[in-house]
């Protein structure tokens, strides 16, 4: 008997190591609550709450649920002075735990949410998020059109977008002998072994289609297939994936070129400014981080107020210098500052790229198994 | 168990313990095996659809060849930590009380930081112009700096240094409990030192060896932060692809399933082992 508890007991060691990184087999158990304002808010909401169509703002208090350090303290602050209403900012740390949370409070507890446009599609399709009231939001028409219309809300009729994160191949010139114009440059022999990219299988294996001139989204599995034998000839020039601080390779040498995120760009630029950024000429690849207001919001007129005051262009500007993503709101451009704009506004020439989005479950469960088989290749 | 008739209630204040266990360890086990036989809904979460082809997915050859990888990684690794690891403990057993409790000071001591932000110290050695890049060019052994960072023996070292303590402690409490007389015995009968080591010691600290390489064989199937910082997410292992299939993939159930697997299959390799080694008494351990 003393065994078997033991025995157990090294399941439980096996287990916890196990799955230590990743913390999210229960989601609904994981995701972060702001339990105690929460429920406060809760019960004074009853008392404060304002039919949605008002255009008068009565609630004093607006929950917020994002990811960490997505405002300047300094554009909170301000619209609390201006309005009166505080903010409760709470945050989880994947997509995939907000929408659980949201499939849990059934669309109520929190005002607004910011998140990417994929899990938003999901969030609308679930009947969680309701239609903005635009005559509350004059400044809506501030948003710049090539970040609207898509598809995951194709009438503008849930979302205001946030922030665009482009990936782009950033390099080293010095280390490079030749002038890296598209992806189909990442497979050149004299990169070998010298390439970092991020971990995310639909952009990898999506920037391979486009290198066959093909979409991000196809479904056609013929088609995955034919990239991911592509995408096994890159192997030989992969030195590192990784999806946190991949841009560290490319400032300390490690790697001569590197595929990163729109943040880590930016931070690769300011820590070395000889490093090139490339528009690959195949087309690029967007993701567009947008905020709704779910359907049973408690204070949605405050959050109506909030995202009409996050699109005035001043206030814009500070958001988009501070969290170093492309700028959606078209009148903010001339607010961002002069060293700021070569990074945050898109070349004038670049008319917009494709957003990744849900697929078939076949051709995403064939992109995660190319991935795997690509990832041991590497090695 | 109950020796004594004044003992017989003292089963209660076991209630804590069972009713934490129950609700932690088991409840989760059971959810897991459950869910293992679900299927992956649509749009989001999972459908109550019986099934088990989460486990005929496990058949192709990719994911087999994961499981391959974590059994080939946690090998090597047990094997270069016994071998580090036994003389350690070893020797630590025969240093003075007082030198005693300074080196298990000092094998404690970086416990008191995240394993993770010691793994990054790791990168920093490692890295390209990095530490060890310095010293070996600072010394003219080499000229250039070398690819160390991201390759198999990083992981290696990664995993030999997470893993270490466990050894040393198992060897050690083994070795601590040793009569030496038995030793000084042995070789006052005739027997050179080494026959001595071979015969007495080795058989004695058996036990403590032998649990110390179930303590690191059984978390390095599992740990898998090591070989995606230090090998560059290169070498796909068992851990890597449940997480991924937890987050990015969206596949609950297969992740169970894979999970379930790899439990099962190191209950089997340390059953296997036990009856391999016929070490029916690993210090308490299983």
């Amino acid at each position: 008997m003393k065994k078997k508890i033991a025995l157990f007991m090294t399941f439980v060691l096996s287990l916890s190591v196990m799955t230590g990184c990743g913390k999210k087999s229960d989601n609904k158990e994981t995701s972060s609550t702001p339990a105690a304002t929460e429920s406060e808010n809760n019960t004074s909401s009853d008392a404060t709450q304002a039919p949605a169509n008002s255009t008068e703002v009565t609630s004093k208090e607006l929950n917020l649920f994002t990811w960490d350090g997505m405002f300047p303290q300094e554009v909170l602050d301000d619209f609390t002075e201006e309005t009166g209403i505080k903010i409760y900012y709470s945050n989880f740390d994947y997509d995939e735990d907000m929408l659980a949370k949201l499939e849990e409070t059934q669309g109520g507890d929190y005002d607004l949410v910011i998140a990417d446009d994929y899990i938003l599609e999901l969030t609308i399709k679930e009947g969680l998020a309701q239609k903005l009231d635009k005559s509350q939001i004059p400044n809506f028409s501030n948003i710049n059109p090539v970040f609207q219309g898509q598809f995951y809300d194709t009438n503008d009729e849930y979302t205001v977008p946030y922030g665009a994160g482009v990936p782009l191949i950033v390099y080293n010139p010095s280390l490079v002998d030749f002038e890296i114009k598209s992806y189909a440059d990442l497979w050149n022999d004299s990169l070998k072994d010298n390439v970092a990219i991020i971990g995310n299988y639909r952009v990898i294996n999506g920037i391979t289609l486009k290198t066959l001139g093909e979409s991000f989204n196809t479904e056609d599995l013929n088609v995955i297939q034919q990239a991911g034998d592509k995408l096994k000839e890159l192997a030989p020039n992969i030195r590192v994936i990784n999806d946190n601080n991949t841009q560290d390779n490319l400032i300390s040498g490690e790697v001569a070129a590197a595929f990163l995120y729109t943040s880590q760009v930016n931070q690769a630029l300011v820590a070395n400014p000889d490093l090139k950024v490339v528009y690959p000429t195949e087309g690029l690849g967007f993701g567009i981080m947008a905020s709704l207001i779910p359907s049973k919001a408690p204070h949605a007129d405050a959050a109506h107020a909030f995202l009409d005051y996050l699109l005035r262009p001043e206030v814009s500007a500070k958001c988009f210098e501070y969290i170093g993503y492309f700028c959606t709101n078209k009148a903010a451009e001339s607010y961002i500052s002069d060293e700021m704009k070569e990074r945050l506004v898109l070349p004038e020439n670049i008319k917009g790229g494709e957003i990744i989005h849900n697929i078939s479950q076949e051709a995403e469960d064939l992109h995660s198994k190319i991935w795997n088989e690509f990832r041991s290749e590497c090695n | 168990m109950k020796t004594k008739p004044q003992r017989s209630k003292l089963w209660l204040t076991l209630i804590p313990l069972y009713a934490i266990t129950i609700l932690f360890v088991l409840f989760p086990i059971i959810y897991m095996v459950v869910l293992s036989f679900m299927s992956r809904a649509k749009v989001w979460g999972i459908e109550l659809d019986v099934t088990i082809n989460n486990y005929k997915k496990i058949l192709e050859p990719l994911y087999l060849n994961t499981f391959v990888e974590s059994f080939k990684l946690a090998v090597i690794s047990t094997l270069l930590v016994a071998l580090i690891g036994y003389p350690f403990g070893y020797f630590m057993a025969k240093l003075s009380a007082k030198w005693k409790k300074r080196m298990m000071l000092l094998i404690m001591l970086p416990f008191w930081t995240s394993a993770l932000i010691r793994l990054y110290g790791w990168i920093i050695v490692f890295r390209s112009n990095g530490t060890l890049d310095k010293i070996l060019m600072g010394l003219h052994i080499t000229d250039k700096p070398l690819k160390l960072l991201y390759s198999y023996p990083a992981v290696a070292v990664g995993m030999i240094y997470a893993l270490l303590p466990f050894m040393i402690l198992a060897v050690y409490s083994s070795a601590e409990k040793m009569d030496w007389s038995l030793v000084e015995a042995a070789t006052d009968l005739g027997a050179s030192r080494f026959t001595a080591f071979r015969t007495v010691t080795l058989k004695l600290t058996m036990p403590g060896l032998l649990s110390g390489i179930v303590l690191t064989f059984v978390p390095s199937m599992g740990l898998f932060f090591i070989a995606d910082l230090l090998g560059g997410n290169k070498i796909v292992l068992v851990g890597s692809v449940i997480q991924e299939q937890l987050t990015k993939g969206r596949n609950l159930p297969f992740a169970a399933a894979l999970s379930v697997v790899l439990m099962v299959l190191t209950t089997l390799i340390i059953s296997i082992y036990r009856k391999v080694t016929h070490a029916e008494d690993v210090e308490g351990l299983i």
